[in-house]
C-alpha cells in the first residue's frame, strides 16, 4: 500500500525524465561511435550479400553467406560453389561483377592420381581397416606413398555423388559435382585439389608422387617418373616441382602444345577432366 | 560479502568462490557454445571481461549517483539492461573494427552472446552486495573500487571457467566417448564436475 501511495505524478515524472536523460547519454555514445569505427565495406560485397539465398548452410565451405559475399569478390572462380543459388545466381553474381558468365570458371574437385587396381604394385598384403583415413596411418599398407588408397572416404563425404570409387581409384563425376570441398577435406592425402575448370575437358596432372623413376616404377605402372620432358617440350605451361610434373594453369596454352606434351609422356597419369569425358564403368563403391 | 570487504577479498571471492558460471550457473549459454577451441573460448572471454567490467562500473556508478538520491531504486533493471546492451554494441563495433579476423569467426553472435545473464548477474549482485554503502544510509567512493575489482574478477573467473572447459573439450575429442554421451552429454557431465571441483573453494573465506 506504501507504493500506490506513492504513485503521484512527480514521481512518474521523475522516473520518466531520468529514464529519458540517461537514454540520451547512451544515445550520444553509441552515435559517436558508430561514427568513429565505420567500417568500410565494399559495396560490391553488399551487393552480393544482397542477391544469396541467406540460408547459411556452409554448402560452400566458408562460415555463412557473408563471408562466402566477401570470398567471391575477391576471387571469381567461386561463384559456382553456392548448390543453393544454382545456375541463375551465378549468373546475377557476373551482373553485378560486371563480368561475362562464361568467363568466370566454376570450381571443380580434381583427383591427382590415376593408378587402378591393376595399375598399382604393392608388395604387401594388406587386410586392416578398409578405410582411406586408418589406412593413411599405416606405413606401408599401399606401395605408393601418395597415391589413392579407393577405400572411398571422399564418396562418404560427398552429398551430390559426385565421386566414386571405380576399380580402386577416385573418379570424379563432373555433371554432379558442384565444388563444396567435402572431398578435399576428406582425403587423407590430400589428393583432391579444387581448380577451376577453365575448359571442358581441361588437361590435368593425375599423380601426386615426389619419388625418383626408380622408386616410382617400383610401385605404380602409371605414375609420373620425373623425366622432365613435357617441361622441356612445353616449358610455359609445365614445370618440374620436386620430380613432379605440374601445369600452371594460367598458361594453359594452345591444344598443339597440350597434345605434343601427352604424346611424348612415357607414362599414363597426363589426363582430361571434365563434363564430356565419358566414365566407363560406373558402378558402386567396394565397401568392405 | 558485505559494504566494507578488502578489495583481495572481493578478487578471490568473486573470481573463485561466487564463480559466475560454476557456483551461480550464469553465463552458461556461451560457456557450452564458445567452449570448443581454447583460442575462440579465450577471445570470448575477453570480450566478455572487458563488457562486465565497464558494465559493472557503470552500473554501479548510475545506481548510487542517480537513482539511490533520487529514490528511483525500481529503476535499476531498465537502466542495468540499457547500459549493458550499449556496451555490448560498443564492444562489437569496436571488435569489427580491429578484430576483422575475430568479427568473422564469431559474426552474428557476438551480440547474442555477450549480452547473457552473466553480465546483468554480475550488476545485480554488485547491488546486492552494497558495495560502499556506509552506515549513514549513503554511498561512498571506496564501493567504486570494489565495484570494478568485483565485475573485473567475475569477467576473469568467467574466462578461467570457459578456458578450461575448452582445453579440456579438445582433448575429449580424441578420447572414446560413449556414442550415447556425445555432444552435449559430456559436455555437460565435464561442467558438472568442474563445478564439483569449484565446489573445494567455499569456506575459504569466511562470509
Amino acid at each position: 500500500m506504501n507504493i500506490l501511495a506513492e504513485i503521484n505524478l512527480f514521481s512518474v515524472g521523475l522516473a520518466g525524465i531520468t529514464l529519458l536523460a540517461v537514454g540520451l547519454v547512451f544515445v550520444l555514445i553509441l552515435t559517436l561511435a558508430h561514427a568513429k569505427l565505420k567500417v568500410e565495406r565494399d559495396p560490391a560485397v553488399e551487393a552480393i550479400e544482397a542477391v544469396l539465398p541467406g540460408a547459411n548452410c556452409g554448402g560452400c565451405g566458408l562460415a555463412g553467406c557473408s563471408a562466402y559475399a566477401d570470398a567471391v569478390v575477391k576471387d571469381h572462380g567461386l561463384m559456382g560453389k553456392c548448390g543453393p543459388g544454382g545456375e541463375s545466381l551465378v549468373r546475377e553474381m557476373a551482373a553485378i561483377l560486371g563480368i561475362e558468365a562464361a568467363a568466370s570458371a566454376p570450381v571443380r574437385a580434381v583427383v591427382h592420381c590415376s593408378a587402378k587396381n591393376h595399375d598399382r604394385i604393392n608388395t604387401t598384403d594388406y587386410h586392416g581397416c578398409k578405410t582411406c583415413g586408418e589406412t593413411q596411418m599405416i606405413a606401408g599398407a599401399m606401395g605408393c606413398p601418395y597415391g589413392c588408397f579407393g577405400y572411398g572416404d571422399c564418396h562418404k563425404a560427398c552429398e551430390f555423388d559426385a565421386i566414386r570409387i571405380i576399380d580402386g581409384l577416385a573418379v570424379v563425376n563432373y555433371d554432379n559435382c558442384v565444388g563444396c570441398g567435402a572431398c578435399v577435406q576428406a582425403c587423407p592425402r590430400q589428393l583432391i585439389e579444387l581448380l577451376p575448370l577453365r575448359e571442358d575437358p581441361m588437361l590435368v596432372i593425375a599423380c601426386a608422387t615426389r619419388d625418383k623413376a626408380k622408386d616410382v616404377r617400383s610401385y605404380c605402372k602409371v605414375g609420373c617418373v620425373g623425366c622432365g620432358l613435357c617441361a622441356k617440350l612445353v616449358p610455359n605451361m609445365f614445370q618440374m616441382k620436386q620430380n613432379l610434373a605440374v601445369i600452371d594453369y594460367e598458361k594453359y596454352g594452345r591444344q598443339e602444345d597440350r597434345e605434343k606434351a601427352l604424346e611424348k609422356c612415357p607414362r599414363a597419369m597426363m589426363v582430361y577432366v571434365g563434363t564430356k569425358v565419358k566414365i566407363e564403368n560406373q558402378e558402386p563403391v567396394n565397401t568392405i | 560479502m558485505n559494504p566494507d570487504s578488502g578489495l583481495i577479498v572481493v578478487f578471490v571471492s568473486v573470481a573463485l568462490i561466487n564463480n559466475l558460471v560454476l557456483t551461480k550457473f550464469l553465463g552458461i549459454c556461451p560457456f557450452l557454445g564458445v567452449s570448443r577451441r581454447v583460442d575462440m573460448a579465450f577471445g570470448m572471454g575477453c570480450a566478455v571481461t572487458f563488457v562486465i567490467t565497464v558494465s559493472g562500473m557503470v552500473t554501479w556508478l548510475i545506481y548510487t549517483q542517480i537513482l539511490f538520491n533520487l529514490g528511483l531504486e525500481y529503476l535499476k533493471y531498465i537502466t542495468f539492461i540499457m547500459v549493458i546492451a550499449s556496451m555490448v554494441q560498443l564492444v562489437e563495433m569496436y571488435v569489427r573494427k580491429m578484430f576483422p579476423a575475430l568479427y568473422d569467426s564469431f559474426g552474428i553472435f557476438l551480440p547474442l552472446i555477450t549480452t547473457n545473464c552473466a553480465i546483468l548477474g554480475i550488476c545485480l549482485f554488485i547491488n546486492l552486495w552494497e558495495f560502499g554503502l556506509t552506515e549513514q544510509g549513503s554511498y561512498s567512493f571506496s564501493g567504486f573500487l570494489q565495484a570494478l575489482v568485483g565485475s573485473f574478477a567475475g569477467g576473469l573467473g568467467f574466462t578461467l571457467a570457459i578456458c578450461i572447459m575448452g582445453g579440456i573439450r579438445e582433448n575429449l575429442e580424441s578420447a572414446d566417448v560413449p556414442k550415447a554421451l556425445e555432444g552435449a552429454g559430456i559436455t555437460l557431465i565435464t561442467a558438472a564436475i568442474m563445478t564439483l571441483a569449484f565446489m573445494g573453494f567455499s569456506g575459504m573465506i569466511k562470509g
